[in-house]
């Protein structure tokens, strides 16, 4: 008997067995893990609730007051 | 092609040469059996990235899920304690100590037993190697692929491993074989 008898015949000792292969193949494809792949897409955020016209007509004069003022001369001291 | 049968031809392209390398690193069919489906179960589960890739690349990515598997400290520790002793009994047909009348039957159950014990006790490169190659029928290139290491290696580490192997058997025909 050769070497590579030999190693043959430990190689079928511990093959998997066609059955218990195709058994695993059922389980994989069967797990609810498989067809989650498409939920894994990015879902698009949910939309933020809007904020009233005024409070924007509010805000939107407040920042114009502080860019003016923000570029006024600085006065020197004397 | 279809999800499932995408899977499918990945799965029996594979399998085979997963599982024979779990058997190297662990020694355990079934444990070995165990592991493979992990690996398989996050290639089901990333399976729209490894279809784009060349088949040398499936079989890169799924080792690369193998080897960090196998690394994992609990299961390693678990494995490794019982890696020899699973070896050592797998094909236990018979008993290794029989003296005679020793039928053909008896015999190539005492040999199994003799070789089995030989590759359990074999450095864990080689015996992963080698295992890839008996049991998972690839060739040197493909197991290189797969290990992350040039072919060169894998030849070289085969051989010394079919060098140990033949000693092995040396011991145990030499004393038979002249009577």
């Amino acid at each position: 008997m050769s070497l590579d008898d030999d190693l043959a015949a430990w190689a079928a000792t511990v093959r998997l067995p066609e059955a218990d292969a195709a058994a695993i193949f059922q389980r994989i494809v069967a797990s609810a893990a498989g067809p989650a792949a498409p939920a894994e897409r990015p879902v698009a955020p949910a939309a933020a609730p809007s904020l009233d016209p005024s409070w924007w007509r509010g805000y939107n004069a407040g920042f114009a007051a502080r860019m003016v003022a923000s570029t006024a001369p600085v006065r020197l001291a004397a | 092609m279809d999800r499932d049968a995408e899977f499918r031809r990945l799965y029996e392209a594979h399998r085979a040469a997963v599982h024979a390398y779990f058997v190297g690193r662990t020694g355990d069919r079934q444990l070995a059996a165990d592991l493979m489906q992990e690996v398989f179960l996050r290639a089901w589960q990333h399976l729209d990235r490894l279809t784009g890739l060349p088949e040398d690349g499936q079989r890169g990515w799924l080792f690369t899920v193998a080897r960090n598997l196998s690394v994992d400290s609990a299961r390693h520790q678990r494995t490794a304690d019982g890696a020899q002793r699973a070896l050592e009994h797998e094909p236990s047909g018979g008993q290794a100590s029989v003296a005679a009348p020793a039928s053909t039957a008896v015999l190539a159950a005492e040999r199994a037993t003799v070789v089995a014990a030989a590759i359990a006790k074999l450095p864990e490169q080689q015996r992963v190697t080698l295992a890839m190659a008996a049991a998972g029928e690839l060739n040197s290139a493909e197991i290189g692929v797969a290990l992350g290491v040039p072919a060169g290696t894998v030849r070289y580490r085969l051989s010394l491993a079919r060098r140990t192997l033949a000693e092995a058997l040396g011991d145990y025909d030499d004393p038979e074989e002249e009577q």
